[in-house]
């Protein structure tokens, strides 16, 4: 590289302004036409007619279609539990993962590519066999508990354990996503740190509590934040294992506003639904936050 | 914390990663060979699945006589694209994915190293947050009136161009968290010896962030990869990609589990091929900068 | 470029049909002239390979040339949406499923038949599967009476009862012809775990709403009283509609494997491709996968007959077909060629090589033809027997909103965690409001005792 070419000086003195300029470019010429449509269509009725479409402003239509909506309760109980326990279980496993393949002496590179694997295959295959794997009469959970000579499990036919068998599958497709996140974070961790502490005499549970857990605070709350939120959307699985049956154990919101928005084709009333899950997760993240502060001494 | 610039920047010695001191012990393997365990099994029936017959599938057969017709079909079938489709996935994923690093990795350092004002900063993040909250089905119909409006439908661009924005809230936030880990004070130390920004930046603080930007680079690939209601509606049969192709065996009386489980296999070795090549390159092209 | 590349997968895809179109080289089934190329929206269904080959002959006959963006059946009806809301639509002609083509005929998406070309008419032998191809656009309905001719069945699809020819036969029973029948041969056959007397679908949503409403108007019940003179008076908590949520409900319980709530159409299909079931009600379009030794362990040994009868002596069926229509944002001269392959295909000729290649032929006279003698062709009386009393359902704007409703009280009956009368109470009340809000003339019936 030429030092002092002009394109370098150029980029160099006014690195501060462009380096952000592409990411905003970029959202605002995709983002901003498709967010102030769903804003739009959230206050409206839209109709079809003569091969055109028909705007009505009707906002306290679609605010009064939500509150009477008799699913949204039971979708929201769900969608709550579902999150709470799939995220937690995930964040768990995952750090405590990250933190064991780290510190294997070798082959982490093939353990990271093995953990991986879930997350590569496209969600329609997982819940096509996954709802194989959970069948009833022969699926392999059932085989096996038949040569152990155990009872059947009723996995997706039961109200009180579908939503459990659905956040079991999340699990599965969801902890190589924090894994590789907090892998990475713990991977570049400053080795000098670590190894002071040790050398002061850290016992490993003080070194994690006191000194690793802290440094990887940023990325631990980043993968919470993203698993939270893709969570809360989760939707081509759930669909694909119980639809939200049996009766409304398993039905989600992202599930009910693919059948408004996208079955009925109500655009206005599913927009208005749509804006009101991003409220809803927008509440979630600062309640969290509010009480992982209070927790906190 | 008072550490020297150039201790840092050294390239570690594999032995010596810091979790080596808190991993390990009896508990730690068994709980990885656990989990191995449990992301293989589903993995492996997947694997046998690919070559069963679909009636051996249905019945739980084991043993069973091993069959290649799955593949055949899926490869070689005369109704099939499916090589096709795993190059679309490629050409998209690969593209969006180096398009996403270099743009989400310069907004993230941005935000966090040069001060701007808090309507901005927190105002790109927080737009970047909410729109990854929307629900994909909702932007798919202005996006299609858009792109075919400029002419962009079914054409890769259009894939790509939506990958990206779809993946940047992801990797600004990734790629930030990561530079909040590391100590201005390096940076600082470079400029003092004469760096200029760009070059600290290009040659001290991102090989420091190597781990970030292969994980955050994974993770764009395989949510581009796997992206199936954008793919599906802005492209159409000879542009379709792998998540597309995989959902055309979930037809509407049966779903073709043998096939399907074979398409699944057969798309994960390019991709996990074409991963390590990625996170190669990115390790070469950095460290090599990094010693100079 | 993207034109460029078109052009290529375009020739690869004749090249590759043409290969096994080429001994079929012979004089059109009708005199289509020469046309521009067109591109058919289709869904990735289990007849598809059947309209692939079909295609294949058109094109070797007239030269015509056909692009077929097939798509997974989850996707089918956002690519039609997208196709016809703004500009020029990417398909000439797109294959929709009976539920969704009201919206289509509805929001006048869809270019009538007759527009395109003044002369085209059906043939007489083409059935009409409950006029699901017309539109009364005054009276918002389908119906050949007053309306125009926008779309016809590509494939149509009726539930049919499948039942183990071995089976029955070594335990002395005939095919049911009355849902007693049914419930009285299960149970003598059921055997769980190795044997289910009869399986369908309770699985929540279209699954279940889908399959009842057979058992519903064998038993004389509706959902609206007479949705075709505007009277949208709900009818869904009478009497005889609880009968047949009851047989319903008895059926699936005494005769199904113990996750009956959660059934779908693979399960059933799974449970009697195995040998597991001994009856099970199934669309037709699955026949052929039970012939296939690859996918079926009952090859040859299953039966059809029409859905039975209910107590009040009458039979039900719900059609489930796929209409063809013609979008209106199409340029002319793609509207001419699309209507001309719709001319080819419902002639007999092209109608018979659909059916020999394994899709479900749209003329009375192939079902009466030399096919209907060759076995793997056995389930084709009990179609023609169907067609006689087969309705449409839920045929109005609201449909999807009532399915959703009746798709989730229906299930719930299914599980106990309603009673069925409450159930239906609740689906009625939900029901009439929905009418209500889009302005319908509507009502509900005095609540059944709960």
């Amino acid at each position: 590289m030429r030092e002092n070419s002009s394109l370098t000086l150029v980029l160099n003195r006014t690195f501060r302004h462009w380096s952000l300029l592409p990411a905003v470019a970029l959202f605002v010429a995709l983002t901003i036409y498709p967010v102030a449509n769903l804003f739009r269509m959230s206050v409206s009725t839209i109709e079809f007619a003569q091969a055109g479409e028909a705007w009505t402003f009707t906002p306290l239509r679609n605010l009064a279609l939500l509150r009477a909506d008799e699913v949204v309760p039971a979708a929201v109980r769900n969608t709550l539990i579902f999150v709470v326990a799939a995220v937690a279980i995930e964040m768990v496993l995952g750090l405590a993962l990250a933190i064991i393949v780290a510190g294997a002496a070798r082959g982490k590179g093939l353990i990271r590519t093995v953990m991986i694997l879930p997350i590569l295959v496209p969600p329609v295959a997982i819940g096509s066999i996954w709802k194989l794997l959970y069948n009833y009469d022969f699926g392999i959970f059932n085989q096996t508990l038949a040569a152990l000579h155990l009872p059947p499990v009723n996995w997706l036919g039961s109200t009180s354990l579908a939503l459990w068998s659905v956040v079991i599958v999340d699990v599965w497709h969801w902890v190589p996503f924090v894994f590789l996140i907090l892998f990475a974070a713990v991977e570049a961790l400053p080795v000098d740190v670590l190894e002071a502490a040790r050398v002061d005499g850290a016992t490993r549970w003080q070194l994690l509590r006191r000194v690793m857990l802290p440094l990887l605070r940023p990325a631990i709350v980043v993968a919470l934040l993203f698993r939270t939120i893709l969570a809360f959307k989760v939707f081509d699985e759930v669909f694909l294992l119980t639809s939200g049956g049996p009766g409304t154990s398993t039905e989600l919101v992202t599930l009910h506003l693919y059948k408004v928005f996208f079955d009925q084709n109500q655009l206005g009333y599913g927009s208005l639904l749509s804006l009101a899950l991003i409220a809803a997760i927008v509440a979630f993240l600062l309640v969290g936050r509010q009480a992982v502060r209070l927790a906190r001494p | 914390m008072n550490t020297s610039a150039t201790a840092l920047s050294l390239p570690r010695s594999a032995t010596t990663t810091p979790a080596t001191a808190v991993g390990g012990g009896w508990i730690g393997t068994t709980l990885l060979a656990l989990a191995v365990a449990a992301v293989l099994g589903p993995f492996a029936w997947i694997l046998t699945a690919s070559f069963k017959y679909q009636i051996a599938i249905y019945s739980g057969e084991w043993p069973f006589t091993p069959t290649l017709s799955n593949y055949a079909e899926v490869l070689f079938g005369r109704r099939s694209d499916f090589v096709g489709n795993v190059v679309n996935s490629l050409i998209v994923a690969s593209a969006s994915t180096a398009l996403v690093l270099v743009v989400g990795t310069l907004a993230a350092y941005s935000l966090q190293r040069f001060r701007w004002p808090v309507w901005v900063s927190a105002g790109f993040l927080g737009w970047t947050l909410v729109f990854h909250m929307i629900p994909v089905m909702t932007l798919i119909g202005p996006w299609y009136v858009a792109f075919r409006e400029l002419g962009l439908y079914d054409t890769r661009i259009a894939l790509i161009l939506t990958h990206v924005t779809i993946n940047l809230p992801m990797t600004v936030w990734l790629m930030r968290a990561f530079f909040r880990e590391l100590p201005p004070e390096i940076e600082e130390a470079a400029l003092v010896d004469g760096c200029r920004p760009l070059e600290a930046f290009r040659r001290v603080t991102l090989p420091l962030v190597i781990p970030g930007l292969i994980a955050s680079g994974i993770l764009a690939f395989i949510f581009s990869w796997n992206e199936f209601p954008v793919a599906l509606s802005l492209t159409s049969r000879d542009l379709a990609t792998v998540p597309v192709a995989i959902a055309r065996f979930a037809q509407q009386y049966e779903i073709q589990h043998s096939q399907m489980a074979a398409a699944s296999i057969v798309s994960t070795i390019p991709a996990v091929i074409l991963m390590a090549l990625g996170q190669r390159f990115i390790v070469r092209g950095l460290t090599l900068g990094a010693v100079k | 470029m993207i034109q460029h590349a078109r052009v290529i997968c375009t020739s690869f895809l004749v090249a590759a049909l043409g290969l096994s179109a080429a001994a079929i080289a012979q004089k059109p089934f009708a005199d289509v002239g020469k046309q521009p190329p067109i591109t058919i929206l289709i869904g990735s269904t289990p007849w598809y390979p059947a309209f692939e080959k079909v295609v294949g002959i058109y094109e070797q006959q007239t030269g015509n040339k056909i692009k077929l963006d097939v798509v997974p059946f989850g996707g089918i009806l956002e690519k039609a949406r997208n196709a016809v809301r703004s500009g020029q639509s990417p398909y000439d002609l797109m294959t929709l499923d009976t539920q969704w083509t009201i919206e289509f005929y509805d929001g006048g998406f869809l270019s009538p038949l007759k527009e395109i070309d003044a002369a085209f008419e059906l043939p007489k032998e083409v059935l009409s599967y409950g006029d699901s191809g017309y539109w009364n656009a005054q009276k918002r309905w389908r119906t050949a009476d007053g309306g125009k001719l926008m779309a016809y069945t590509v494939l149509g699809n009726v539930q049919l009862l499948y039942y183990r020819g071995d089976v029955l036969k070594q335990a002395g029973i005939a095919p049911p012809k009355t849902w007693d029948d049914v419930l009285a041969a299960c149970a003598k056959l059921n055997e769980p775990p190795k044997m289910y007397g009869f399986v369908a679908r309770g699985e929540k949503g279209n699954g279940i709403r889908y399959d009842w409403q057979s058992v519903m108007l064998a038993e004389r019940a509706s959902v609206a009283k007479d949705p075709a003179a505007g009277d949208y008076t709900v009818t869904i908590n009478s009497p005889q509609a609880k009968a047949a949520l009851d047989l319903y409900i008895d059926l699936l319980k005494r005769c199904g494997p113990p996750n009956y709530g959660s059934l779908g159409q693979g399960d059933v299909i799974q449970l009697l491709a195995t040998g597991k079931a001994a009856m099970g009600d199934v669309v037709t379009a699955a026949f052929a996968s039970f012939e296939d030794p690859n996918k079926s362990a009952v090859v040859g040994k299953l039966d059809t007959v029409a859905l039975p009868r209910g107590r009040s002596g009458a039979n039900g069926a719900v059609i489930g077909n796929w209409n063809a229509g013609i979008p209106k944002n199409a340029s002319d001269p793609q509207k001419k060629a699309a209507l001309s392959f719709l001319r080819w295909f419902v002639t007999y000729d092209a109608q018979h090589a659909f059916a020999e290649n394994g899709g479900i032929p749209n003329r009375s006279d192939v079902f009466t033809s030399d096919l209907a003698k060759q076995p793997r062709f056995r389930w084709m009386p009990a179609y023609l027997e169907t067609q006689k009393f087969a309705q449409q359902e839920l045929g109005y704007a609201e449909g999807a909103q009532v399915e959703q409703v009746l798709g989730l009280r229906l299930n719930q009956a299914l599980i106990g965690e309603m009673s069925s009368a409450k159930a239906l109470n609740t689906a009625a009340r939900e029901i009439e409001d929905i009418f209500r809000k889009s302005g319908r003339k509507t009502g509900t019936l005095p609540p059944l005792p709960e």
